[in-house]
């Protein structure tokens, strides 16, 4: 019986093991050869990103893909062109009256909602007034000074506002819903309510005018986009279907594009992003990350609690300060080299053509030696032979509170390296760090002499620059920086209609920043990609610069340029075959009824006994 | 009569411990110094009325008596809120990430009870043998490694150099039949499964394999050798049946934390199961959805403990009598 109990075992584990064997096998072969493509086949791009969409209703969008879900599913009103300028979309064209308080928008006469609904004035109009009547987040800043619209024919709508404007320069970035769909939440009268109801619709089929359909969502697992044949923007060259996969870590993700089980991946950490150099079948890109780090100043002012050191006020401290800071270096250490220099508020791959060229005197290039020769200039210098400078004001050493904050890509090593370029030119300093919600209490309360965070601008410059006027203390300023020359410029340019005039005083407004110092950017991040090279070629960067964006542009451009690599209509999908695991289980199954039998038979104690 | 009365205490300590579970789950995440609104709209553009009418909407503006009496209310009620960060309902979040936590973490912990207990069994029965020593250094090194690191060893290896299974995520995209999506279900669960195993068995077989060296010295032991009895019978009817005891109340509490999740293999596998949704919720300070959870899995645990502690003393009358 023993024996018998030991044979059996001993085949059953052989055989669960050939199996395995036979299984491991087969899946590693299934990884290199995905099913062929056929003509009438789909071609599905397969994207890796890290988080999940915050909801499927546009009015319920924050950040991470929601935004590449909303392009996918929806049309924006007004495109962006390949230099980010305006671009016929939804809306074909715009042309102001003498004094731009109207608008006479034009709506294309081919586009259909994919519930095969035509899209009509009458949906645009309603999207920018379910806007601007229930003020809805995130999209009625694109509308200023209170606009109605109102439909004149089937496919124009007049756009009228309160004052001369230039908003649908911008462009703004709002998604034309079907009215069809959203009338049912409008309760006349009460935005209040109208809004609330809005922002509770699910929206689990959602319908939408843009170039795909949500197919399938799995929360937290992926979403899949298929391509609607009668888009009125054409149809891609290879990609039928757009699948993002949502992995929760990095390192998942880099192991699930070198598997083959995604095409495309984005927004890598620089670790990572190295260890793909060279890799066969595999290419990187940089791309302009959106975002420019910096380190802020402040003046005070937020609140009581508010007390900075006075010294912050001189402009000469502020600029021998930045001539401490060796960027260069923040930039490959901190980095990896992968974000660049960076000297304006505004930045290349998001802003395009409106970015000043910062002169070299206002960079402030490395030169520390230039930074003692200023403080000592303001009588920023050491009295007492400890070594660390004193606040002339104060006649206090300085010893400056530096916030870094540890979810912020970057910040804590960079302000570390701060801290030591400080100490070289005899200015202390010490470390507050948290996370950006303590960050955003004491930004809120002014409690710090300085941080190092991040900014990340719109394509228009409007809203970047807006930071730095004084009305924005105790909103979006970074330390309450006031400088009534710079408020009237920002006046000044939200009147400027013609483009060439507003984008000199942008210009001029971006030089004040740069040789003020309010702020000073160290870096443009960069935002890694990587993608396999034997599923698809044709990437094309968004805007149409070397470090445009591949895939989550500002247009669907290189989506629809793709071109289907070999064969494989869809990435590799490993893993054991579905006869495997029914073997595997009817021998488990057969396992277990052969223990149970065998427990059945009396035992030798019943025998003793 | 001692059967229900300690049926009956029992019970009203597990109550009394989800009482206190209810009001500690409410202070706990309020007196963090942090603003969740502040966290959730700081990239943004919104206006100060804007966030005041989201922070109004969500109740963070009442003082927090009045916040604690609507929560107390929505909680006996069911009802337990909405996600600040998605804006959908709490147990409908909650509800959708189950099946894949469940699926997960009663796999991976009834594989590592069954090879803990096994382990801990010929190991503990045969002390100082090769398997015993091999056994035990290896629960050893397992159980004191970090599972979230072992899970990324396996993806690397498995998953990207191999390419024998999927790096993350329950399924995969696209129709499939019924038997297909089983078999993917099969595939994506192995790694995950696998990690939960290695990594917690060990603490089965270390548990099982000191009870048992205790047990095999006892008196009743003694006497079923010297009537005669096989070994394998001594130790299958005789010692195993007491020294299973305290393992048994590991397996219950371990089924406990099933509802909880496992965060740091959820993260790593990206799995979309109750862990995910809380590493989630405790990044953006989602109050309602850090509650929701917090008392789910504490619901779980405190039940299951006094599952435990009613067939521990159905199993051990001692215990009742006592």
């Amino acid at each position: 019986m023993k024996k018998l109990h030991k044979g059996l075992l001993v085949a059953v584990s052989g055989f669960i093991a050939m199996i395995l064997a036979a299984g491991g096998a087969w899946g590693q072969s299934a990884t290199q050869s995905a099913p062929a493509a056929s003509s009438d086949e789909k071609a599905t791009l397969t994207i890796g990103v890290d988080s999940d969409v915050t909801s499927l209703n546009p009015f319920n969008l924050c950040c991470g893909p929601d935004y590449t879900y909303l392009t996918y599913v929806y049309d924006i009103a007004f495109g962006y062109g390949d230099d980010l300028t305006p671009a016929p979309a939804i809306v074909e064209s715009w042309t102001p009256n003498g004094d731009s308080t109207e608008w006479t928008l034009k709506v294309r006469d081919d586009a259909t909602f994919n519930d095969g609904t035509p899209v009509t004035a009458e949906d645009v109009a309603f999207s920018f007034s379910f806007i601007v009547d229930n003020k809805m987040p995130y999209y009625k800043d694109y509308l200023p000074f209170n606009p109605t619209f109102t439909v004149v024919d089937p496919t124009t709508v007049l756009w009228t506002s309160e004052a001369p404007t230039f908003a649908p320069n911008v462009p703004a970035y709002i998604p034309i819903i079907p009215k069809h769909v959203w009338e049912q939440f409008v309760v006349p009268g009460d935005s209040g309510e109208t809004k609330a109801a809005a922002k509770e619709f699910a929206n689990e089929n959602p319908v939408g005018s843009g170039p795909f359909v949500l197919a399938e969502y799995q929360q937290k697992q992926f979403l899949r986009f298929e391509l609607r044949p009668d888009y009125w923007g054409g149809q891609p060259n290879s990609v039928q279907e757009v699948v993002l996969r949502i992995y929760t870590n990095q390192e998942a993700l880099v192991a699930a594009l070198k598997s083959g089980e995604v095409d495309f991946i984005d927004g890598v950490k620089p670790t990572l992003f190295n260890s793909l150099q060279n890799q066969d079948n595999i290419a990187t890109h940089q791309a302009d990350g959106g975002c420019w780090g910096n380190i802020a100043w402040n003046f005070g002012g937020q609140s009581d609690k508010a007390n900075p050191a006075p010294i912050i006020k001189d402009k000469t401290f502020r600029q021998a300060m930045a001539y401490s800071i060796d960027r260069q270096e923040i930039v490959e250490k901190v980095y990896q080299n992968t974000s660049t220099l960076g000297y304006s508020i505004l930045m290349p791959g998001v802003n395009g053509a409106w970015q000043a060229d910062i002169p070299q005197d206002l960079r402030f290039d490395y030169n520390p030696d230039q930074t003692k020769q200023m403080l000592d200039s303001i009588n920023v210098v050491d009295s007492n032979g400890d070594g660390i400078r004193e606040d002339p004001n104060t006649g206090a050493n300085l010893d400056l509170d530096l916030l870094t904050i540890n979810d912020v890509s970057g910040s804590v090593d960079t302000g570390k390296l701060i801290q030591g370029y400080f100490s070289d030119v005899g200015v202390g300093s010490h470390f507050t760090t948290g996370d950006t919600d303590l960050a955003n209490v004491v930004w809120g309360t002014g409690e710090f002499d300085a941080y190092v965070w991040d900014w990340c601008p719109d394509p228009d410059p409007d809203f970047m620059v807006s930071v730095f006027t004084s009305s924005q203390c105790g909103g979006w300023s970074d330390g309450c920086y006031a400088n009534p020359d710079y408020d009237k410029l920002y006046a000044l340019q939200q009147t400027q209609l013609d483009r060439a005039d507003r984008q000199k005083t942008i210009e001029e407004m971006q030089l004040i920043i740069a040789e003020d110092v309010p702020t000073m950017v160290l870096n443009y991040w960069g935002d890694l990609q990587a993608y396999r090279t034997d599923r698809f070629t044709g990437y094309l960067p968004s805007p149409a610069v070397e470090t445009g964006d591949l895939i989550f542009g500002w247009n669907e451009k290189s989506l629809f340029n793709l071109t289907l690599v070999g064969n494989a209509a869809a990435p590799a999908s490993p893993g054991l075959p579905v006869w495997v695991w029914l073997a595997l289980i009817g021998t488990i199954a057969v396992v277990v009824i052969v223990v149970a039998i065998a427990r059945r038979r009396p035992t030798k104690e019943d025998e003793v006994v | 009569m001692g059967a229900r009365r300690y049926f009956f205490k029992k019970t009203m300590y597990a109550l009394l411990t989800l009482l206190f579970v209810l009001s500690f789950n409410f202070v706990m995440f309020r007196v963090l110094p942090s603003d969740p609104i502040a966290n959730l709209t700081r990239s943004q553009k919104l206006t100060r009325d804007d966030v005041a009418e989201l922070r109004h909407s969500l109740g963070l503006d009442q003082p927090l008596p009045q916040q604690f009496v609507t929560y107390v209310k929505e909680t006996f009620s069911l009802n337990l809120g909405r996600s600040i960060l998605s804006g959908r309902s709490v147990w409908g979040e909650i509800k959708a990430a189950l099946p894949a936590t469940i699926a997960l973490l009663s796999l991976g912990t009834l594989f590592a009870t069954l090879l803990g207990i096994w382990v801990g069994i010929k190991g503990g029965w045969k002390r100082g043998s090769t398997f015993d020593t091999s056994s035990l250094f290896t629960s050893q090194v397992f159980w004191s490694m970090s599972e979230a690191w072992l899970g990324m060893v396996l993806i690397v290896v498995f998953g990207s150099i191999l390419g024998w299974f999927p790096t993350g995520q329950w399924q995969t995209p696209g129709d499939a039949t019924q038997i297909q999506r089983l078999a993917d279900w099969g595939n994506h669960l192995f790694l995950p499964v696998l990690t939960l195993t290695l990594g917690y068995f060990g603490e089965y077989a270390i548990i099982m394999r000191s009870s048992l060296i205790e047990v095999k010295n006892d008196d009743f032991v003694l006497t079923a050798r010297a009537k005669g009895v096989p070994d394998r019978e001594v130790r299958k009817k005789h010692a195993v049946p007491n020294a299973f005891l305290p393992t048994f109340t590991l397996i219950f509490l371990s089924f406990g934390f099933v509802l909880g999740g496992a965060i740091l293999i959820e993260v790593v596998f990206s799995w979309p199961g109750i862990g995910q949704l809380e590493f989630e919720a405790i990044n953006n300070l989602d109050y309602p959805m850090i509650q929701g959870i917090f008392l789910l899995s504490s619901a779980a645990v405190i039940f299951f403990n006094l599952v435990a502690d009613l067939l521990y003393s159905y199993m051990d009358p001692r215990i009742r009598e006592s």
